[in-house]
Parts: structure tokens; C-alpha cells; sequence
């Protein structure tokens, strides 16, 4: 049997008989090089009460090449693209070394959403929102947690853009009042990170330069 | 440098061994080149002023030079022969840096080349490698588990480095493969987590086939010669030699030299063998000229007489859409009411824009209206914001035109030299008339092909030279270089017209006489234009009218 079958085909029946790490490994098709794996969402941190869902992409030198991940809930956080899921760790890149499984790979996720790497970033918008204010990130990501890792949470069944970008509502609604539309205004102030300290910093002007380009 | 050069009988006699000639005219150091045949230029035998000194070096010799290293550190810092590899790969071949750091520390340093582990064992590398141990206290005892693939086979052999994390033979072979092959890397650490050994490379000779194991050593001998400064892989595709330049090893050499070289191969190095058809044929034998490239930038061609830093700047400038800005800026006016860009492309100053309707005149740019009675005469055309607005139009248009000119000439030559594997083909066509029609015999004939070589030769050169014309400040030196610069291309424009003129049997002894007159000629003028600026370099002779690297900033001048 080929070697790389033989390993995937282990550990998803490791991770299967392992029920202490609350880690999940599902084919998604036929092919078990294409699989879903899924984990909580960390105690402790915004994330608490999801349930995430990473796409996992297995290529044909696995296990002496790295997997590739993306997160398929989407996520709030500093490492992982808002747009397409990507991910940004070491160990998914130069760092792997084939020791490493699916299920240690997947644990490395979960602690990446313990310990954000701003600093590295992969959205660079969403990191300068956590190194802005770490509690309005925190209000955000717990939002997109409810909104998408179908955390339990009261009230939060119709998307609202401005929650999820992050953005005060009283701020939007300013700049609305002016006569610009709403969809636009979300975008400019999560663009120009219309956040916390920022907001003094930011000149009405300025906001609304950018909403007339 | 008067451009009427007289010939003797006996230069024309001689053209094969024109080098020789030269040789003579130059203060020639070196032996007497016997050996080299005639339409090559040893290197080392003579050497002219635009020439930099160099050494073509084979992978075989490079790897004896890295097996010297290697024996230096291993008798002063007594390490067995893969360790020094190792140790000297991690330090990038500084020997000095690394003795001094191996001296300081020698756990520290073996440590990070991954040429030794950390001497108290952590219990980190034990947990999931040492499987091998706890393998052999679970039931099935004799049999070994690889970590990698879970294969329990009992035929397959655990191997590991001297850090114990065992994996069986299949793995690491796919390993290391996967390295050298997929990530071009040459220093294959541990598959275990967080450990940093290095396979040492009897360890990579044993797990891999003989075509990765060849790669292997490639990239060696790569990572080797790009840690010397004064060394240079060559860049023709798969070729395998490297060329030694201590004269262009600094940066700064380079504003004094064009330090073109030539790796000594020539052609490509697998001609798929067989039934070669015409074209491919001639294909070959152009690229079969020498690997000729320079040593201090990426342009893969000769590029003399123009320093590096000018001729990047000139390639850049060509590449740039900045061009683009300048026809724009220099054919168009934007409406003063709603800023739309607009042409015109005839008819009378009184413009209307197609889109706000505003009415202007195209002259003074000002509202129309206020041309009063005056209509379809501008009789503000003295005021101050007319004569900037067109000051700065028309300044932009004389630079536009000063690029264009030397970008075309430029380009020409580019082209021409492009279309010399035809001329090549014409050539020979003619060589072979002429042999049936005349007496000839082939060594007669290949006077024309020499010629087309030479031509070939002096259009690199020129086309070269009107990048630096462009960037020459104005003054006497930059008047002498395109004096030299428009001798050389009326000689070689000259001899082009002789290559491409119709034979007549009767006329191919004269023919034959012009062509190879007008060959020493083109060649003596080549030389000129080479070896002036060459010297301009060394003296530091030539301003530039923009800031290249290296040199000083220009002096403000007028356009």
C-alpha cells in the first residue's frame, strides 16, 4: 500500500479512537487526501463555544511536504485572512517537519487562536484593529464567533455589518447622517481602523475625503 | 583617434590572425597565444583595457577548492571531515568568522550548523521518536514502527542520525529527495520535531539515488559559490560552470570596469543529438557562441562599453511606462474645468470638452469668453500662466524626443542583432555560391563569415553605446564618445551594405578585398570606442546627467 494512504489512513483512526482531544478528522469526498478536520474553539479566548472547520488539503510528497490548511468558518483573527481563510504558522510552511500529524497540525491551529501573532500578520486589517484596541477586537471576534462558529449567544441571527467589522455603531451612523451610503461608510472606517485611540486621531475630514473617491 | 585608418597589404594578409596583430599593438603580457584558434580572444594571453581578468572554473574544481576549506578547518579545529562541511556551510565558507566562533564556543557553534546535539538531553527528543524503545517493550517487541508511515513490515531497516529518531529507510530516502528535489535544500535536518542535526553526507549518498545524490553536490557547490563574492555562477541554462572575478568581487570595482566574462563552455550543454534540422542547425551554432555574461549585474550579455549601473538604468528607463506619461503629458492638455484629459487632433484653438461643455482656448488655455472679439487668434498668448503652461509642454516634449532618438538607435541595433542567425543563414548561402561560381576554396570563403561575426560584434557594442550617450553630461568628453561612437557605426554600416550586396563571380576577388579591408577596420574602430571608454572609467572621466550608483551626484545642467 502506498505509504502516504497508509499514513492518512492512521491517523484518522487515531484521531477517531483519541476522544480526550476533542479533535475531528471527516473526509469531505471520496478522496482521503481532501479532508474536514474541526476542533472548539479555545477556553478563555473569543473563540470559546465555536466550532471550527478547517479544510485540509493533503499533497502527493505528505508526509516530507507540509498540508495545506485553511479555515472554512471564517475567523476574526490576526493570522487567518477574513476573506479566504488562509493561514499564517511556521509549522504549515518552512517549520514542518514530518513527525507532525494531521491531529498535532490541527491542536497548532487551536492554539494559534490562544495566541495571536500580530506581528505576522496574514490580515493586516484585522491586526491593526488588535494592536489598536484589544478589547474592541475581542468584541469583534466574539461576534464572528456567534455569527459563523455557531457559538450559542443571544440575538445574533441576522448578519449586522457593523458589528462584524468591528465598528461603533454611533460612528457609522455619523457619517450615514452625511448622506454617504451605509455599506460604504462600514468600509472606509474598517479600512482607515476607525477604532479606540484611532478615532481622535482621524479627522472627520479625512474620513470623509475617503468616502468621496 | 583619427577615424582614416590606412591598411597595409600585410594587415589584410593576416586577418585570421588579426588577434595576433593586437596582440602586438597591446603591451601583451601574457605567452604568445598559439594555441588559440582564430576567431577567439584567450582571455589570459592578452588582456586590453576593457578586458577584466578572470578564470573559467569546472564544478570539479570548485569542489577541490571546497575540499581545501574543508581540510583547513578540519586540521585547526580538529573535527572530522563532515562536521567541517557542515560547520563551514552553516557559516556561509567564512572561515575566519567561524574559527573565531568555534574558538569562543565550540558546543555553541557545532550546535546551530547541526553538526552535534545539545549535550543534556531534554526530554523533548525523546517523546515521540523514542517510540523505537517503547516499540520494543509493546507486545509485538522485535518489531520496529516507522513514526513516519506507520509501516510495520518486519523487512524494513530503522535508520537515524546520531540523535537516535529512527524512521525506516523508505522515509528518509523520500525525505531527503523531497528536500534536495522539491525545496532545493542542502542541509537535510532531522525529521524529527525541534531537532536541528544535519544529515551529514555519506548519510545523503546512502538514502538517495545517484541522480538526486549528483543534485545534491550541485547545489553544494551553488550554495558555496554564492557565499564568494568573487565567484559567479554561470547563467546559461545547464551549464555548470562558474567563473572566478576577483576583480569585481566589491561593488565598488564596478563603477571602473565592465567586468564581462565567459565560463569557457559554449553552446548549450545537452544538443539533443540525432537528425538536427536546418534551423535547429543554425540555432547551435549562434548559441553556440561562447557563455558570455556579466559578472557584476544580472544581464546576461555583453553590455560593454556601459558600466552596470548605467545600463540597468537604461533597461529600467526602457521597461518603465514612464514613457507613456511623458507622449502623454507632451501631446495632451487636461480641460481646466473638469481636469479631463484631451488631444487634439486638429481643427481651431477653440475647444469645446466633449464632456462638461466648457469652452477654451487650446492656446492660453483660458475660457473662451474672454477672448472677446479677438476670436480664433489667442491675443493673450504673453501672459505669465501661458508661457509656464508651455514651458514645462515643451520642455517635456525635447526630453521626450532626446530619448526617443537614442531609444530608437538603440532598439535598432537590438533588432539587427536579433536578426543575425538570418544574416548567419544568408551568409553561409553566399560562402557556398561562391565556392561553385569562384575558385575559392572554404578557408578562402570565410572572410564572410568573419565579417558577419565582426558586424555582429559592433552592434552589441553600439547599441550599448547609445545607453551611455544617453546618460553622458554635455561637455567635450561626451562630444569625443559619440565622435568615436559615429566612426564606428559608419564603418559598420559599411560593411553591413558590402555583406549584403549581390555577387557577381566576376567581381568576388575585389569583394573579398573591401570586405576584409573594411573587417580590420570595424574591428580597429571597435577597439577604440571599447578601450577609450574603458580608460574613461578607470580615470573617471565621465560625468553622468543622472544619479547612477556609485558615481557622484550630476551637475545641474541645462536641458
Amino acid at each position: 500500500m502506498d505509504a502516504r494512504l497508509r499514513r492518512v489512513n492512521k491517523e484518522i483512526a487515531d484521531c477517531k479512537n483519541d476522544k480526550t482531544s476533542n479533535i475531528r478528522i471527516d473526509l469531505i469526498d471520496s478522496s482521503p487526501f481532501h479532508l474536514k478536520g474541526s476542533f472548539p474553539g479555545p477556553e478563555d479566548t473569543p473563540y470559546q463555544g465555536g466550532h471550527f472547520e478547517v479544510d485540509i488539503v493533503i499533497p502527493e510528497s505528505y508526509p516530507f511536504q507540509p498540508v495545506k490548511m485553511k479555515f472554512i468558518t471564517k475567523v476574526y483573527h490576526p493570522n487567518v485572512s477574513s476573506a479566504s481563510g488562509a493561514i499564517c504558522l511556521d509549522i504549515l510552511k518552512d517549520a514542518w517537519s514530518p513527525v507532525l500529524t494531521l491531529k498535532s497540525t490541527l491542536i497548532s491551529l487551536q492554539s494559534l487562536l490562544c495566541s495571536p501573532e500580530p506581528n505576522d500578520p496574514q490580515d493586516a486589517e484585522v491586526a491593526k484593529h488588535y494592536t489598536t484596541s484589544k478589547h474592541s477586537f475581542d468584541e469583534t471576534a466574539r461576534y464572528w464567533t456567534k455569527m459563523y462558529a455557531q457559538a450559542p449567544g443571544a440575538g445574533v441571527t441576522k448578519e449586522d455589518t457593523v458589528a462584524a467589522a468591528g465598528l461603533e455603531k454611533a460612528h457609522v451612523d455619523q457619517f450615514e447622517a452625511l448622506g454617504f451610503p451605509r455599506a460604504k461608510v462600514v468600509d472606509v472606517l474598517r479600512r482607515l481602523n476607525y477604532r479606540g485611540a484611532n478615532v481622535a486621531q482621524i479627522t472627520e475630514d479625512r474620513v470623509v475625503e475617503e468616502l468621496l473617491k | 583617434m583619427s577615424s582614416d585608418y590606412e591598411f597595409s597589404d600585410d594587415d589584410v594578409d593576416n586577418v585570421f590572425d588579426d588577434e595576433d596583430i593586437e596582440m602586438q599593438d597591446d603591451d601583451s603580457d601574457g605567452d604568445d597565444g598559439g594555441d588559440m584558434d582564430d576567431f577567439k580572444v584567450a582571455p589570459k594571453t592578452t588582456r586590453k583595457a576593457w578586458e577584466v581578468q578572470f578564470d573559467s572554473l569546472t564544478q570539479a574544481s570548485i569542489e577541490k577548492l571546497m575540499e581545501k576549506d574543508v581540510e583547513h578547518i578540519r586540521g585547526i579545529l580538529g573535527v572530522d571531515e563532515s562536521k567541517a562541511g557542515l560547520l563551514l556551510r552553516h557559516n556561509l565558507w567564512n572561515k575566519e568568522r567561524l574559527i573565531e566562533q568555534y574558538m569562543d564556543n565550540p558546543d555553541k557553534t557545532l550546535i546551530a550548523a547541526g553538526a552535534a546535539m545539545p549535550e543534556p538531553e531534554p526530554p523533548r527528543p525523546s517523546r515521540r521518536p523514542s517510540r523505537k524503545p517503547k516499540a520494543s517493550a509493546s507486545p509485538k517487541s522485535d518489531t520496529f514502527v516507522c513514526s513516519i508511515c506507520f509501516d510495520d513490515a518486519p523487512d524494513i531497516t530503522p535508520l537515524s542520525l546520531d540523535c537516535g529518531h529512527a524512521a525506516c529507510s523508505g522515509c528518509w530516502s523520500a525525505y531527503i529527495t523531497s528536500k534536495i528535489r522539491d525545496e532545493a535544500e542542502h542541509a537535510c535536518r532531522c525529521m524529527a520535531e525541534g531537532c536541528g542535526l544535519v544529515a551529514s553526507d555519506e548519510f545523503v549518498r546512502s538514502a538517495v539515488d545517484e541522480d538526486t545524490y549528483v543534485r545534491f553536490e550541485e547545489l553544494l557547490v551553488r550554495h558555496f559559490v554564492a557565499c564568494m563574492p568573487h565567484l559567479k555562477f554561470c547563467p546559461y541554462p545547464s551549464c555548470t560552470n562558474t567563473v572566478s572575478c576577483p576583480g569585481a568581487a566589491s561593488k565598488t570595482s564596478l563603477t571602473t570596469v565592465v567586468p564581462i566574462v565567459s565560463c569557457g563552455a559554449r553552446g548549450l550543454a545537452s544538443t539533443s543529438s540525432g537528425s538536427m534540422t536546418q534551423s535547429q542547425e543554425l540555432t547551435r551554432q549562434v548559441t553556440g557562441k561562447e557563455h558570455k555574461f556579466c559578472f557584476g549585474c544580472i544581464i546576461d550579455s555583453d553590455h560593454r562599453p556601459v558600466v552596470c549601473g548605467v545600463a540597468l538604468l537604461w533597461l529600467k528607463k526602457c521597461r518603465d511606462d514612464s514613457e507613456t506619461a511623458n507622449w502623454i503629458k507632451s501631446n495632451t492638455k487636461e480641460c481646466s474645468k473638469c481636469m479631463s484629459t484631451i488631444e487634439k487632433n486638429g481643427g481651431c484653438n477653440h475647444m469645446t470638452c466633449k464632456k462638461c461643455k466648457h469652452e477654451f482656448c487650446w492656446v492660453c488655455m483660458g475660457p473662451w469668453s474672454e477672448h472677446g472679439t479677438a476670436w480664433y487668434s489667442c491675443n493673450r498668448y504673453d501672459e505669465k500662466g501661458g508661457v509656464d503652461a508651455r514651458d514645462s509642454q515643451s520642455k517635456s516634449r525635447a526630453s521626450l524626443e532626446r530619448y526617443l532618438h537614442y531609444y530608437n538607435r538603440w532598439a535598432n541595433h537590438e533588432q539587427s542583432a536579433k536578426l543575425a542567425l538570418d544574416l548567419f543563414a544568408k551568409t553561409e548561402k553566399k560562402m557556398e555560391e561562391m565556392q561553385i561560381t569562384s575558385a575559392l576554396t572554404w578557408i578562402e570563403v570565410q572572410f564572410m563569415k568573419k565579417a558577419v561575426e565582426e558586424v555582429d560584434k559592433c552592434r552589441m557594442t553600439l547599441k550599448w553605446t547609445y545607453a551611455m550617450a544617453y546618460y553622458l553630461a554635455k561637455g567635450n568628453q561626451k562630444d569625443l564618445f559619440e565622435d568615436n561612437q559615429r566612426d564606428l557605426e559608419r564603418a559598420v554600416e559599411d560593411l553591413s551594405e558590402l555583406l549584403e550586396s549581390p555577387i557577381e563571380p566576376e567581381n568576388i576577388p575585389t569583394l573579398r578585398q573591401k570586405v576584409t579591408d573594411k573587417t580590420v577596420y570595424v574591428q580597429k574602430r571597435n577597439s577604440i570606442v571599447l578601450e577609450d571608454t574603458a580608460e574613461g572609467f578607470l580615470e573617471g572621466r565621465w560625468a553622468w546627467n543622472a544619479t547612477v550608483e556609485g558615481f557622484e551626484d550630476p551637475v545641474p545642467q541645462d536641458p
